[in-house]
């Protein structure tokens, strides 16, 4: 949830509490004083009653007073009531419905003989007063609500636009473009330290990505020599005429190594290279032409590992690459599918518009699916097998944004690569 | 015939000079800018193996001038720069072949031979080992002139071996021949071994001799009567 949302949110639960408590409080004060006045009304009308019936010694004949109503009766000596306040209801013929009434019961004697008095006061106006308060209250509450997320929202966005910016920006960061992370000032203290913080981190990120790089590289170049010596001296000790069969068997271990190493070293040279972005020649390249090129070049070994090749479709696909890299591309595809496969098994081929997909039969992965793609993963022991194929796919998809999908279902691997963005 | 090695490890250098000697090649060697292109000035080679970083220059420069005033030596890059570009730039200039340290020697070797043989410098269209014959223009090789029917690994594989003659070859060296960058995956180097069975079946059945040999755990050798 964004910032602006949640905070107006907040606002809005804590209005909508506030509201509650002080339109709870605000009622609840209102009835006291309107009773407290109604009351007031009731007396006077008693005070009035008995002051009459004193002065005069007869019952007033007048049966209202402020009051909307006074019934007099004479009382039931048994069960006198001397002073009670009560509210009623009381059903108007005019209004059709029933009607609240506070009404004050007393008790009064002429010439020693009870009276009960009943003054009837409407609460009316009262229900109506409630009535368009609330009201008032809701409109207010909505109108305060309206301008409070409104102000807030905008303000917020205001002083929070320094923030985005900066999360725009490390969004679209990346270490292998080499451009410093650039921020825009902000007046506000706490981004200002975010900013400076985050360029700080990124600049040493990067200078640390730059050794680090240039280390892997230097390294990888520099080993180069050294291989081309021992390789070249050891196959001069090779042709020695008179070596011991253990001899010969230790110069042929030896040897075996160093290749292994020298392939293991050039894949990592190319992998930097791709990282490093140093394939700029791009043109459009017939991918179904380099395709079955790599197919014819590899047919003999798929057909001496006793493995069924089936292209099931070849359309004309031209991508833009460098033609290189396709070819590296391919050749780690199809190498990978004949590596990771049994006797007797197959591979199927499909390239159209919209992908690229290699199939092949194979035991199930050991390693997640996604971490194949990674540096030294293999998923099985395959003698001779440097785990780096997939990684070079990867790096090659990520450079012309291609999507490699793996998938692995029925004893079938499948990679596939997708063309569109 | 004369072989310029252009190499500034010497001890490398050393190792393609021993080798190329052996061959019967007189080689010459230089280990550094200057000195190559003084030599290259003042003689001429029927080839000049030239490795790109040089101290004192670009081994590019080298073959510019050699095209530009040697037209007919032959030029074989070596360079630690294993560049898909780079390899391209370097046969644009110029050279007719390009290979990648670390390299087998017998690899160049063979390399060589075939550009002395595009150029045309022995004058030797054809290769003779005892009974065998291989045309490389034509792509056929024959046993006491009765023609080998051989598939084309088949036949690269002798070539391989007829232009490393009396040399013991690897396993990892002739696969890398004949399969290039797809070696990763020959998990093992048997199919090296059925090609090979196969072309000594093939020499055999047509009257020759078995020239190819085994060699301890080493490799192959193609003996030469």
């Amino acid at each position: 949830m964004r910032v602006l949302t949640k905070t107006s949110l907040y606002y809005l639960l804590v209005s909508l509490v506030v509201f509650a408590v002080g339109g709870t409080v605000f009622y609840l004060s209102l009835r006291e004083e309107i009773y407290d006045e109604v009351d007031d009304q009731l007396f006077t009308d008693k005070e009035n009653i008995i002051a009459y019936i004193q002065k005069h010694d007869r019952l007033p004949n007048v049966t209202s007073g402020i009051s909307e109503a006074i019934h007099v009766r004479e009382a039931d000596p048994e069960n006198l009531v001397m002073e009670h306040l009560s509210d009623t209801l009381i059903y108007s013929t005019y209004d059709e419905e029933d009607i609240p009434f506070r009404k004050l019961t007393f008790t009064v004697y002429r010439q020693g003989k009870p009276y009960e008095y009943t003054i009837f006061k409407s609460l009316m106006d009262f229900d109506d007063l409630t009535e368009s308060t609330v009201l008032a209250m809701i409109w207010i509450f909505i109108l305060l609500l309206v301008g409070l997320v409104f102000v807030n929202y905008y303000t917020n966005k205001y002083t929070w636009r320094h923030f985005y910016d900066t999360l725009a920006r490390i969004k679209e960061y990346r270490l292998s473009h080499h451009q410093p992370l650039m921020l825009k000032e902000s007046s506000t203290t706490e981004f200002e330290e975010l900013n400076q913080v985050l360029q700080s981190m990124t600049g040493k990120i990067h200078s640390d990505f730059l050794n680090l790089k240039e280390f892997t590289e230097n390294v990888s170049h520099e080993i180069q020599t050294p291989l081309a010596i021992v390789s070249s001296k050891v196959e001069l000790f090779m042709q020695s005429e008179n070596l011991t069969e253990e001899q010969a068997q230790m110069l042929s271990d030896m040897y075996g190594a160093l290749n292994r190493l020298a392939r293991l070293n050039k894949s990592l040279i190319l992998l930097t290279r791709i990282e490093n972005r140093e394939f700029t020649v791009e043109e459009q390249v017939p991918l179904h032409r380099l395709l079955q090129e790599q197919l014819t070049h590899l047919q003999e070994i798929i057909s001496m590992r006793g493995l069924e090749l089936e292209v099931e479709e070849m359309e004309e696909v031209y991508v833009q690459m460098n033609s290189g890299l396709t070819d590296v591309l391919l050749q780690n595809l199809l190498n990978n599918a004949i590596k990771h496969n049994h006797a007797g098994g197959s591979i199927k081929v499909l390239l159209n518009r919209q992908k690229l997909c290699i199939r092949n039969t194979g035991e199930a992965p050991q390693d997640q699916p996604e971490r194949l793609f990674g540096r030294f993963r293999t998923g099985d022991d395959a003698v001779g097998s440097l785990g780096i194929g997939l990684a070079l796919v990867k790096k090659i998809c990520d450079l012309y944004g291609l999507l490699p999908k793996y998938n692995f279902k029925d004893g079938e691997h499948s990679l596939c690569i997708y063309f569109t963005k | 015939m004369k072989v310029l090695v252009i190499e500034d490890e010497i001890a490398l250098k050393d190792s393609i000079v021993a080798y190329l000697k052996q061959e019967g090649y007189t080689c010459d060697a230089a280990t550094d800018y200057p000195s190559a292109l003084l030599k290259t000035a003042s003689h001429t080679y029927a080839c000049v193996v030239v490795d790109l970083t040089l101290p004192g220059g670009n081994g590019l420069n080298i073959v510019r001038s050699l095209k530009e005033n040697n037209a007919d030596t032959g030029i074989i890059i070596i360079s630690a720069k294993n560049a898909l570009d780079d390899k391209i730039t370097g046969l644009e200039v110029g050279a007719d072949d390009y290979l990648t340290k670390p390299f087998h020697l017998s690899e160049l070797n063979a390399r060589l031979k075939s550009v002395l043989r595009r150029r045309n410098f022995n004058g030797q269209k054809v290769l003779r080992v005892g009974e065998v014959e291989v045309q490389p223009d034509a792509a056929e090789a024959s046993v006491a002139g009765k023609q080998l029917t051989l598939t084309r690994k088949e036949y690269e594989l002798l070539l391989y071996f007829v232009s490393n003659r009396n040399r013991v070859l690897t396993k990892e060296s002739i696969a890398e021949y004949l399969w290039g960058d797809h070696i990763e995956m020959l998990d093992s180097l048997d199919f090296v071994y059925t090609h090979i069975k196969n072309l000594r079946r093939k020499i055999v059945e047509a009257g020759g001799q078995d020239y190819i040999q085994t060699v301890y755990g080493l490799g192959y050798k193609f003996m030469s009567p």
